[in-house]
This record gives structure tokens, C-alpha cells and sequence, in this order.
């Protein structure tokens, strides 16, 4: 029987001649001073950076990669460490060689494969990671034993909501059952190669440099992240090759165990490595391998619901019917009721079922309005009571209903209040989904997410035209209004007290939010409404109170108890935050940001990029690169991470003289933004459609426009000129 | 982050003794130190084993120009009966104080002061004895099994019964060789009287039976011993206590715990808990009782609770010094007679509690099962009344002191190979983690760690340096006695200590959550380890001589060490020591221990005085085995 360790270190030479071969052809082609770059990374070959500190910008920088660490980490000393070095020096290799790729063609996989993640998408991984939307990740190694056996893994991974990337063959059998994959639906198609399980490691790798700060050369700090906080294995199917098995170690060395059902003997390893030749176990017993405990709320419905399902899109088509809010009267809405009156888990559908639509609309006599694929009315309220539930919390639980409904398979929902669209798809509608179910998610998940708050909820679904119109008119529209009416009148000075949110320090360690009325976590997920409830839900949990007392100064943000929770909760790592300020004590990041704000020199204003927007801007930098300079709980005065929501407000840079400093942003942020900002463009300045005063893509997709961007912001007589040169 | 958990060092733990010993000096009191200058240079021949004074025609000292004693024994003779009587004495006081612990479980009652506490223990071991059980009040199963087992110390015919625990094969090489143990009582007997004047000269023979009365003490008296405490006061599991002089408290009322046997400790540990006591602590201006550990009676007590651990032998003075040492109460083994000396220059109270440890300048409260309670009771009380007596002038507490992780009995350890096993694979309740780490090499082996402080050596640095080089090399380490509290002191009993491992036990660590040196117990408990080993051998189906397991005594003292390394070597555990055992001064002995057994049971002694010489040795006779295995 062949020794592991032998195993590994022949895979790993492999691993390696394959690299050199590779590399020392495309010096003999291109020369080694050409460029290698993967694209939309600030953190170029991630694996590369972190364990050889070599930033990587020509082929002889991977060579010298290769000569130096790579060579000196394939040991073949009898020591557990010499396999997992060389078990990462294998994927360091295999980053060569998926790198070269990228230097004879920026697109080498042609949309076949998905090969390199970007920065993008590694930070869209921030917050269902935190929130265990995302519960792990699962690297599959294949071909499966059938087609039908691929399908089955898959999907089971996927409705268990662990993040699915595929290497080899399994990919073909993927596509052969018509699996939709990307990374939108967490089911990625890496590469066809095994060296193409390089790009999932480099997204680890960046994943801890940008969520735990974890520097280049960090080793220990790094396999320590990533053992403690990154959830992933491999499933690697017979069979196993050499190769394989060295790539095993390197995942192995950060945490990941692999769990194989190869025949050949092989030895095992507890919770690291693990012959389990029953494949159809393999889900549960990789999940145990890894400690992976799913959230799991039980409830009655005949259709699976999971985040996987979050990003679905049922297109028309596909669809049984559809309740569209701008077209016809539909509405969502959550109110508070004295628990007396509320009759727990009570379910109350009027009007007809989805199946009998068309029927009793025919009884009624009326024309069949209703047919597949047709619009309906459609309402749901969900009444809600408990001794600490507040009528604030209504609109913290109601927003919630966009992706409990997006997280069932067949059911998409977009928009709020009375503007939700729902698409019900003709799979989910035949397997029995019935708008009692609405009602049994809405249900459970106020129950079990709120369990403090909420004492007893009644759900009431309407199906009934009329009813929804009535409804509609008299009970939500006048709630909608009193909301709003608090909302505008909710400020930072008109609360008592704000509060911190440390949700992330799973993974930022060293990262403290705090949230306020008008600066909601730079996430974008947690409103100053939602850390109440937080609070309230769990008074030792990541969001803590904050007292205004003792204001220090009101234009920058400095408040003595501010500085208190950031040292406390930052564990010492920060001293102070002033709220408002871009380069005095400015908030840190996280790293899954909704948007970066960066000084611009030339204009002395600030460029705003979120993480949607692909392109570059006029300071040269990408959304990626922006990002790279912040996040890991670091201060950086001159670049921020925040939500969307921030950018209209008052208190946006106040110190630095507000909103008035804002100079660019991508077109779709500006739209998204526009009602709001020229809300407070006017309050503030008197100043009318103020952000058609902000440049964007269109005229300055890059440094190269500067002059562009200045002549567009004179003649528009942006306000940003009158302004002093920022104090730096 | 875990890198920034740092141990304390040799030198840090020798300013602390250093300072305590100015405070002996000040107060006009010798230490072990004092007395280590004046014992110097030790009498050579004794060193060497060559001095008989077995009868009064002597003594006898073998030289050059005299190489024959008076009788016309040789140096092997010599020094061959002196390391058998060695034996015999190690073996003698193992087994008493099994036997002890036996005589507690017969006594044991619903309403008395020993209790019956696992009774799953006892119904497992009453069934590998074939005692009824069905339908049987527990305290007359308990009875049975301890009339069973005091009766093996006497036993006129017949084997110990414990052996039929070992792996087959052992059991044949035993038999073979003629080393089963009879009835305890009679194989210490055999060796006093084969050493006697005109009896046996032959060096082998007196090796055999050096073997086979360690086998009445490993495969006997001491799995008596732990056997019955585990029923009595519970099988150790798992848990969180600390460790070294720092443990003292300031404000509390200080009782240490010295020896070996549990029975006193147990009594004062249930006494300093009564709510009554601690109001009396209180009045008298203490913030509590803090009851401590030294010594075995020391690792006996943190195994099962959270009692802290003071220190292992050579701090026995040390922890009176600290001038907070309210009372210390000593049952037997390992007890410095100079602890009455220097009590009387504090306010501490002494008490001794044992017929086998009778000392001056004590208060002798002898203990029985029928007053235990009472006694302990007694103590505790004058203790609390004797805390005002401190005198500050006096006081200096070290402060250094460790988390421990503790409890890894045989049951303890299986509970956490458990935690890593596959409920979709893997059975429970068996060493096949352990075994699949070892045989992958992510584990290269294991270590017992075993044995005294010995100031012929630096104390506890051999310890330490051994285990820190073995850990470094993927080596997990399971240790007892004063080993085990030189790694808590240390600091290698916490579990961060993981980050001085290699990366493969490093990672064992992490997922088994487990310090890197598992703590078995006192140092009768190196019966668990026997077990650890046999059990390990049968899950891999192989004898315990082929897997890459060894054990090391680098600072050993005791006649107790002398018998365990005999049974240890008899289990086919290769043994490495740091001391030299008393037959340099017989080339054929030299042969016999480190050579000739192998022979006879597979395994035999490896012995350097130099540590960086001997933890070497060890990683390569561990490696070797694995050869031998094709792993």
C-alpha cells in the first residue's frame, strides 16, 4: 500500500513539472517581463501572494514564485507539515499554470467555464458567509458515477444553501442535466482541469485577506482563517489520481477536508481525509466532516426553500401566474396586534386558492379573466404580536419577506409594500404550492428569526379582487404613510441612542459598525430600525447600545461613547470613529461594503463605485482595486465603505463639507440614489437636480477623462469648486 | 491569536523556587537544595550498585583489586539483587495502596463516607469477573468485586486476573517466559527472598523476576488502585483546571494535599465544599477554601475535579514556603520528612493520616473508613481557624500558573477520538482515530511520559525539553505522576499549546480539541496507560510490542519507577531513561535491561542522561517501528 505521504509528494512533482513546462513556454513566447494579470482582482494570484509575498505583475514573477517558495515547499521530509506545504505549494503551481492561461488570452475558458472570480463576486460572498445563508462550500472533483448521481449532489448541495464549485468532468454531466450554473446561483463551473481548483483556492485566499485582514505571508494567520472560519471541503471522485491527492493536501492544510469514495487503498485520516464509498451519503457526511450545521426552520410546504433559491428568475414562460403591484392592487404588509387577539399559526386564505382561480371566477359568472401565465391580485398581512414587539419592527420584519418568498424554489419576489411582484412558477404551482404556504413561510420564519419579539403571528392571504383593493386603500396605504412620516422624521438627532453592529466579526474580526438612523451599516443590511430589534432580540448579541451622551463635536461625529464601543468591540484594535468625517477617524470595513468612496485629487471631491459597477473610474481604480485599499476593520482615511442609503444623507462626509463633495458615480448608482440626493441637495445647498450634476461613466469611464470630468463639473457649476481643498 | 500563548520556562520556574528558597534561608530552614549540596558527591559504589549490605558480614563494595563480596557474590549479583529489591519496594508500595482503595470499596456504603460513584465502571468490571449482577444491590456487587480483588494480593494459586485484559500475545510471551504475576503479596515476597544472603546470584533470573513483580504492580496492585478509585470517586473525563505554585490564593484558606492515595483528599475536598465551612472561611476574614493538589494525591484530585494543582515533588516545601499554606495534609508515598521542619517555622498545620506514613512533627490523624468524615472534617475546620495565623512578612506567592486540560483517562480519551469520528462511518468507543493518525503519519507516535523530579538533573527540564521536542515532531505525549504537573506547570496541559506542535498533531489537536500531552493520572494510573496501549494494539491487530509507542521516565527517583519501567518493558514497551538505574557498576545487568529483554518480552530500556540525547533516541525507535510496519 502506498504511503500518503508519498502520494502527495508525487502529485506534488507533478504538479510542479506541469507549472514549469507551462511557464518557461510562455517566457519562450511572450518574454518575462509580459504582464500576468487575472482579471478584476486587486489581490493578482491570490495563493501566490499570500505564501510567496510576491505580487505578481510578469511571467518572471510567477518563475521566481516557482524557483523560490514552491520549489522549497515540496520537501519530502516525514512530517505532516512537508504535506501540507507541499500540498499548497501544489496549488500555488496550479495558479501558475491557470495564470499563464490568462496571459495567452484574457478570456481563456470562452464562457465554457467560469475559471477566475472577481473581487466582485468574492465580496458578494460577505454577508450570507456572516448571516450562514451560506453555510459552506463544496468542491466538487468529478466525473460522478452518472449523470443522474452529478444532478442529485448538486442539487442537494444547493438546497441545503452550500455554495457549489465544480472541477472535471462532473461539469459535462452538469450541463447535460441542464443545471443552470454561475455564480449568481452558487453553482460555479470552474474549470475542466484539476489546476483550475487554483481559482477556488485564490478566492479563499482573498475572501481572508478581505473579510479577516489577513496580510501577505500571514501563513499561520491564514491557515488558521481559513481552518476556523472559511466552511468548505472537497468531494473528490474515484478516481483519485496523485494529483489530486496532493491538491487534497493542500486543502487539507487549510481546514477543508476531503471526502472520496476512492477504491484503490488509500489511508485515512479523521475529519481530514475520508473514504466514504457510499456516494449517496456523501452530503451528510461531508457536512458532519466539517461540523456544518444547517439553519433549519421546519415548515409545511410541499416545494423546497433555501437562499440557494434566492437569485432564481422564473421568466414568463415558466410562470403559473403572476401578482404585479404597479398593474393591480397588491400589497405586503406586517402589523403589530395585541397577542390577545391574535389566534397563533391561524391561517386564513380569502378568496380563491391558486387552483381554483379560473373556476370561481367562472361560477361568478364573469368572464375567465384568469389563465396560466395571467395576472392576479394577490395581498398577504402578516399580524404579529408579542410583549417587547414595537410598531418599529414592522417594517424590519416586512422587508425581510423579499427573500424568505425569493428563497422558495419556483417563487420570485421583488419590490415592497404595495409594489411586490410575484411570479409563481407552473413546477412549484404542480407540486402543490397553494397560498396557505405563503402564509406557512411568512409564519415560520417570523417565528423563529424573531423568536423574542414575536409571541404569536396570524397570517391572513388574499386572493379575493375586491378584498385586495379594499384593503389596500384603507388599512396598508395609511400605515405606508404614518411610516414614512416617522422614517423622514427619524434622524441622528432625533434618536437617543445608535448602535454597533459586530455581525461580521466571524469573519473581520477587528470590524465594528455603528449603525445610526442615517448611516446604516456600510452592508447595507442593517438599518438602525433592524439593530433595535437586533438589540431587542438579543441584548448580548452583536448589536449593542450606544449612548449620544456627552457629544464631542456634531459637524464630525464624535461622540466619547462611539469611541468606547469601537475600542471595546474592536478588541482594541481602533481607538476612535467619528460618524461623519471621510479622513478624520473615518468608520471602518468589513469588506462587503454596498459601496467605496474615494478622495479624487484633482477635483478635490470623491468618487463613488458600487460593487455592481464592473468598470474603472477617473481615480484609475476599479470597485475591486478601491475596496482593496480599506476593509479588515482598517482605518484609511480617504476611502470608506457604506451602504447605499448613506449617500443622501446630511451626515454624508459632513466634516468635509457633505454631499456637495460628490464628483462621480456609475449612472445606474446615480438613479438609484437621485430622489433622495436632490432631496438633500436642496435642503442643504438650495441646489436643484443636483446629481445631474455628477459626472459619470458616460463621460469619465476612466482616468484618462480627468480633463473630461472637470469641464463637465464647470459647466454644470458643481458645487464641489466652492468648496475648500479637503485638510489633508 | 493562539501564537502569542507562551509557556513558562525552566528558568522562569526556577526564579520562583529561588525566591522561595531565600525564604527558607531567612526563616532558618533547609530545602532539597541545601541538601542536594551537602549529599554531594553521592557514594559511588551505590551509584553503581555494587555495595551489598544484605547481610552483616558487609557491607561489601566491589573494586578492582576486591571484585567478589565476602560471600563471593559478584557485581552482577550485587548489583542484580539491589535492582530486583527495587522492584520489589516499587511494587510493594504501588500494590498497598491498591489494596487500600480496595478495602475503601469494601467498606463503601449507601450512608457511609465512600460511596460507590461509577457504578458503570463496576458493572462492567463485575461482569469481566463473572460477579452477578442482575438484580443485586450495587454496594453488594461493590463488595464482591472488592473481596475479589484484595483477595489477588494473596491468592494461593493461579495468575492475576487484570492480565487477561493484555493483547494475546502478550499473554503468551508471559507465559513463556514465566513471568505471569501470581498473587501480589507472593511475588514481592519471591524477590526478598531471592535477594537474600546465599540466595540467587544469577543475574537473569533476578531480571525475570524484577519483570514479573512489576507485573504484579501494573498488571496488579496499581490497576487495583485505579480501578477502584474510578469507582469510588468517578472515571476522570475531560475539564479545565490550572496548575503551579501560582495557584495559591491570598485571601482564601489554603489546604495542599500531598501523596498518593485518595481516600484523604476525596474526604477534604467534600468538607471544604459545605456551605457551613465556607461561612467559617468567611468569619475569619478568607474569601473561600481553596483545596489544592501535590504530587499524585495532587494529580488524583484534579482528574476528578476542578482542584488546582500546586506542584509535583520537588515544591512540596515550596508551597508551605509561599507562607499561605494553612494546613497540609499528606497520606503516603513521596512525603519529604522535612516537611515537619519547615511547617514549624510557619503557621502551618501538618497532618499526617497514615499508619505507612508516620513522620515527626506531625499531627498524626489516622484515617479509616468508619471516621474519615470526621477527620477531614476536623482538619478543614482548623485549618479556616488557622488563617489569621499567617504571617505577612512571610508571604510570596509565585505568580505564574497554567489552564490545564485534564481528565484523559482510557474513557476520556475515547471521548474524544469519538468527537472526530463520522457518524456515517466509523464506530464508536475504540482507538481507530488515534490508529488512523498514526498509521497516515500524521501522528509519527506516541510517548508515556512517566515518572518523579529527580534533582540529579535539572529538575523539570528534561520534562519539558523531552515533551517540547516530541510535540514539535508530530509526537502526542500521554503522561501521569510528577511528568504530567511538569507539563501543567509549563503550560503544555493547555490546550493553546498546540501552536509547539508540529502542524499534523497541531491539527489533532484543533479537531479532537485536546492539549498536545494528555494527562492519565498519578502514577499508579500508568495502568490506564497499559490499557491506552493494549487497547490500541487490539483495535490495530497487533501486539502492543509493534506499535510505535514508547514510554520515557527522564527524571525518575522512586523504587515505585523502578517497578513500572519492569512492567512497562514487560508490556513490550520500549522505555527510555534519563537516570541511570543503579547497575552501572555490572556490564551483565547493562546487558540484561536494555538487551537482554528484548529477548524475553520485546522491549527493554534505552538510557541517556543527556535529554537532547534521549528524545532523539525515542523519535528514532519510534520511526523504526513505523518502518517495521510498512507505515
Amino acid at each position: 500500500m502506498k504511503r500518503l505521504f508519498d502520494c502527495v509528494f508525487n502529485g506534488s512533482d507533478q504538479m510542479y513539472a506541469k507549472a514549469a513546462a507551462d511557464l518557461d513556454a510562455a517566457i519562450a513566447k511572450y518574454g518575462p517581463e509580459h504582464s500576468v494579470m487575472l482579471p478584476d482582482t486587486a489581490f493578482n494570484c491570490a495563493i501566490i501572494l499570500e505564501y510567496c509575498n510576491i505580487q505578481v505583475k510578469t511571467l518572471a514573477d510567477l518563475k521566481a514564485a516557482m524557483d523560490g517558495t514552491i520549489k522549497e515547499w515540496m520537501t519530502k521530509k516525514e512530517r505532516t507539515e512537508d504535506i501540507f506545504k507541499s500540498g499548497l505549494a501544489t496549488a500555488m503551481a496550479a495558479q501558475v499554470i491557470e495564470a499563464v492561461k490568462y496571459v495567452e488570452d484574457t478570456q481563456p475558458y470562452k464562457g465554457e467555464y467560469h475559471g477566475h472570480m472577481t473581487d466582485a463576486e468574492v465580496r458578494e460572498l460577505g454577508l450570507p458567509l456572516v448571516t450562514k445563508d451560506i453555510p459552506g462550500f463544496v468542491v466538487l472533483i468529478g466525473p460522478a458515477p452518472s449523470a443522474e448521481e452529478a444532478r442529485d449532489i448538486i442539487k442537494g448541495y444547493q438546497a441545503r444553501g452550500i455554495f457549489v464549485f465544480l472541477i472535471g468532468g462532473i461539469i459535462e454531466q452538469a450541463k447535460r442535466m441542464g443545471i443552470s450554473m454561475g455564480f449568481k446561483v452558487r453553482i460555479v463551473e470552474v474549470g475542466p482541469d484539476i489546476w483550475s481548483v487554483s481559482h477556488v483556492v485564490d478566492l479563499v485566499m482573498r475572501a481572508a485577506m478581505i473579510f479577516g485582514n489577513i496580510q501577505p505571508g500571514d501563513y499561520w494567520g491564514m491557515n488558521t482563517y481559513t481552518l476556523e472560519r472559511i466552511m468548505a471541503f472537497v468531494n473528490a471522485y474515484t478516481p483519485v489520481d496523485d494529483l489530486t491527492v496532493a491538491c487534497g493536501a493542500g486543502a487539507i492544510a487549510l481546514g477543508f477536508p476531503v471526502i472520496t469514495n476512492e477504491d484503490e487503498p488509500l489511508w485515512k485520516v479523521p475529519k481530514s481525509l475520508i473514504i466514504q464509498p457510499n456516494t449517496q451519503d456523501w452530503i451528510e457526511t461531508s457536512l458532519e466532516a466539517r461540523d456544518i450545521k444547517l439553519k433549519v426552520t421546519a415548515m409545511d410546504i410541499p416545494i423546497a426553500f433555501n437562499t440557494a433559491f434566492e437569485g432564481e428568475i422564473i421568466r414568463r414562460g415558466d410562470m403559473q401566474f403572476e401578482a404585479y403591484g404597479s398593474r393591480t392592487d397588491c400589497f405586503e404588509l406586517v402589523v403589530s396586534k395585541d397577542p390577545r387577539e391574535i389566534e397563533d399559526h391561524k391561517i386564513t386564505v380569502i378568496g380563491p386558492d391558486f387552483d381554483h382561480l379560473y373556476d370561481v371566477l367562472t361560477e361568478l359568472g364573469s368572464e375567465p379573466i384568469y389563465e396560466p401565465g395571467a395576472s392576479i391580485q394577490l395581498a398577504y398581512i402578516a399580524e404579529v404580536g408579542g410583549k417587547n414587539m414595537q410598531s418599529d419592527f414592522e417594517s424590519v420584519f416586512e422587508r425581510k419577506f423579499h427573500s424568505w418568498l425569493n428563497c422558495l424554489e419556483g417563487v420570485m419576489h421583488t419590490g415592497q409594500r404595495d409594489q411586490i411582484r410575484i411570479r409563481v412558477s407552473k413546477s412549484a404551482f404542480e407540486q402543490g404550492f397553494r397560498a396557505r404556504h405563503i402564509g406557512e413561510v411568512l409564519y415560520a420564519k417570523l417565528k423563529s428569526e424573531y423568536d423574542t419579539v414575536v409571541d404569536k403571528v396570524q397570517i391572513t392571504v388574499i386572493t379575493d379582487p375586491t378584498e385586495c383593493t379594499k384593503l389596500r386603500n384603507e388599512l396598508a396605504i395609511p400605515i405606508y404613510n404614518k411610516r414614512d412620516d416617522r422614517l423622514s422624521k427619524l434622524t441622528d438627532e432625533s434618536v437617543d441612542e445608535f448602535y454597533t453592529c459586530t455581525l461580521c466579526q466571524s469573519f473581520s474580526p477587528s470590524h465594528v459598525c455603528i449603525v445610526t438612523p442615517e448611516r446604516l451599516g456600510l452592508c447595507g443590511a442593517v438599518s438602525w430600525l433592524d439593530a433595535k430589534a437586533t438589540n431587542q432580540l438579543n441584548p448580548n448579541g452583536p448589536c449593542q447600545i450606544v449612548s449620544k451622551e456627552g457629544c464631542v463635536d456634531e459637524t464630525i461625529g464624535v461622540w466619547p461613547d462611539v469611541d468606547r464601543a469601537v475600542n471595546e468591540y474592536s478588541h482594541g484594535a481602533l481607538e476612535k470613529v467619528s460618524l461623519y468625517s471621510l479622513f478624520q477617524d473615518p468608520m471602518t470595513s468589513c469588506g462587503c461594503f454596498e459601496c467605496i468612496c474615494g478622495m479624487e485629487p484633482a477635483t478635490m471631491g470623491v468618487v463613488i463605485v458600487n460593487r455592481e459597477y464592473a468598470g474603472s473610474t477617473p481615480l484609475g481604480m476599479s470597485f475591486a482595486e478601491l475596496a482593496s485599499m480599506t476593509g479588515g476593520g482598517q482605518q484609511t482615511p480617504g476611502f470608506m465603505g457604506h451602504g447605499k442609503h448613506f449617500i443622501a444623507s446630511k451626515k454624508f462626509m459632513r466634516a468635509e463639507g457633505g454631499i456637495a463633495r460628490i464628483v462621480w458615480m456609475p449612472s445606474k448608482l446615480k438613479e438609484e440614489v437621485r430622489t433622495r440626493l436632490d432631496k438633500s441637495a436642496f435642503e442643504l445647498y438650495g441646489i436643484e437636480n443636483f446629481t445631474d450634476m455628477i459626472c459619470d461613466e458616460t463621460i469619465a469611464p476612466t482616468a484618462d477623462e480627468l480633463e473630461a470630468m472637470i469641464e463637465y463639473l464647470t459647466e454644470k457649476g458643481h458645487p464641489v469648486f466652492g468648496l475648500e481643498p479637503f485638510d489633508i | 491569536m493562539d501564537q502569542e500563548f507562551k509557556l513558562t520556562s525552566v528558568e522562569q520556574m526556577e526564579a520562583d523556587q529561588e525566591r522561595l528558597h531565600q525564604t527558607a534561608q531567612q526563616v532558618g530552614v533547609d530545602t532539597w537544595q541545601d541538601r542536594v549540596k551537602n549529599q554531594m558527591p553521592h557514594c559511588g559504589f551505590g551509584e553503581k550498585g555494587i555495595c551489598c549490605r544484605i547481610c552483616a558480614m558487609g557491607p561489601c563494595r566491589i573494586t578492582p583489586k576486591a571484585p567478589k563480596g565476602i560471600c563471593g557474590a559478584t557485581a552482577d549479583a550485587i548489583a542484580g539483587r539491589n535492582y530486583l529489591r527495587m522492584a520489589a519496594g516499587g511494587a510493594a508500595t504501588h500494590s498497598d495502596h491498591g489494596r487500600e482503595c480496595a478495602w475503601k470499596l469494601h467498606d463503601a456504603s449507601e450512608d457511609g463516607y465512600y460511596h460507590v460513584t461509577d457504578s458503570t465502571k463496576l458493572l462492567k468490571l463485575a461482569k469481566e469477573w463473572g460477579v452477578e449482577t442482575k438484580g443485586r444491590d450495587i454496594y453488594d456487587i461493590a463488595h464482591d468485586v472488592a473481596n475479589i480483588s484484595i483477595n489477588e494480593y494473596g491468592k494461593p494459586t493461579g495468575y492475576q486476573r487484570w492480565v487477561d485484559r493484555a493483547t494475546k500475545e502478550r499473554q503468551e510471551v508471559w507465559a513463556r517466559e514465566e513471568i505471569l504475576p501470581r498473587a501480589v503479596d507472593r511475588e514481592v515476597v519471591t524477590a526478598m527472598h531471592m535477594t537474600h544472603m546465599g540466595n540467587t546470584a544469577d543475574p537473569e533470573a533476578l531480571v525475570r523476576q524484577s519483570l514479573r513483580c512489576g507485573m504484579a504492580d501494573g498488571w496488579g496492585g496499581s490497576m487495583t488502585g485505579t480501578e477502584m478509585s474510578d469507582i469510588m470517586y468517578g472515571t476522570p473525563m475531560p475539564h479545565d483546571t490550572e496548575g503551579n505554585l501560582g495557584v495559591m490564593e491570598l485571601d482564601q484558606v489554603n489546604i495542599v494535599c500531598h501523596g498518593h492515595d485518595p481516600a484523604v483528599s476525596e474526604m477534604i475536598i467534600r468538607y471544604a465544599e459545605d456551605p457551613e465551612m465556607i461561612k467559617r472561611a468567611r468569619s475569619v476574614g478568607a474569601k473561600g477554601i481553596n483545596v489544592v493538589g501535590l504530587c499524585c494525591t495532587g494529580n488524583e484530585m484534579m482528574m476528578r475535579h476542578k482542584i488546582k494543582m500546586a506542584g509535583n515533588f520537588l515544591q512540596q516545601e515550596a508551597v508551605i514556603l509561599t507562607g499561605v499554606c494553612d494546613a497540609i495534609v499528606v497520606d503516603v508515598q513521596c512525603i519529604f520528612p522535612n516537611i515537619g521542619p519547615v511547617s514549624e517555622c510557619f503557621h502551618t498545620k501538618f497532618y499526617t493520616t497514615s499508619p505507612i506514613a508516620r513522620i515527626p512533627l506531625s499531627e498524626y490523624l489516622p484515617i479509616t473508613s468508619e471516621n474519615a468524615g470526621q477527620v477531614a472534617e476536623k482538619i478543614v475546620k482548623e485549618a479556616i481557624d488557622n488563617f489569621p495565623n499567617r504571617d505577612p512578612g512571610k508571604i510570596f506567592i509565585p505568580e505564574h500558573k497554567h489552564i490545564a486540560s485534564v481528565g484523559y483517562s482510557c474513557e476520556g480519551i475515547k471521548s474524544r477520538l469519538d468527537s472526530v469520528t463520522n457518524s456515517h462511518l466509523d464506530v464508536v468507543d475504540t482507538y481507530k482515530p488515534l490508529i488512523e493518525c498514526i498509521k497516515s503519519g500524521v501522528i509519527r507516535g506516541a510517548v508515556a511520559m512517566v515518572g518523579c523530579n529527580n534533582p540529579k538533573v535539572r529538575p523539570d527540564y528534561s520534562h519539558i525539553e523531552i515533551m517540547k521536542k516530541l510535540l514539535e515532531n508530530d509526537i502526542v505525549i500521554v503522561a501521569t505522576g510528577c511528568a504530567a504537573q511538569a507539563a501543567s506547570k509549563a503550560g503544555l496541559l493547555d490546550k493553546r499549546a498546540k501552536v509547539y506542535c508540529g502542524e499534523g498533531l497541531r491539527r489533532v489537536c484543533t479537531l479532537a480539541d485536546i492539549p498536545p500531552v494528555l494527562h492519565m493520572g498519578s502514577c499508579v494510573d500508568i495502568s490506564r496507560m497499559m490499557l491506552l496501549v493494549t487497547g490500541i494494539a487490539k483495535d490495530w491487530g497487533v501486539d502492543t510490542t509493534q506499535i510505535p509507542v514508547v514510554g520515557c521516565a527522564p527524571e525518575w527517583m522512586s523504587e515505585k519507577a523502578v517497578s513500572i519501567a519492569n512492567y512497562v518493558v514487560a508490556t513490550g514497551i520500549d522505555t527510555y531513561l534519563g537516570i541511570d538505574p543503579l547497575v552501572g557498576g555490572s556490564p551483565a545487568m547493562m546487558e540484561l535491561i536494555t538487551k537482554g529483554t528484548k529477548k524475553m518480552v520485546g522491549a527493554g530500556y534505552v538510557i541517556n542522561t543527556d535529554p537532547e540525547a534521549l528524545v532523539q533516541s525515542i523519535i528514532d525507535g519510534i520511526e523504526e517501528k513505523r518502518k517495521a510496519l510498512g507505515i
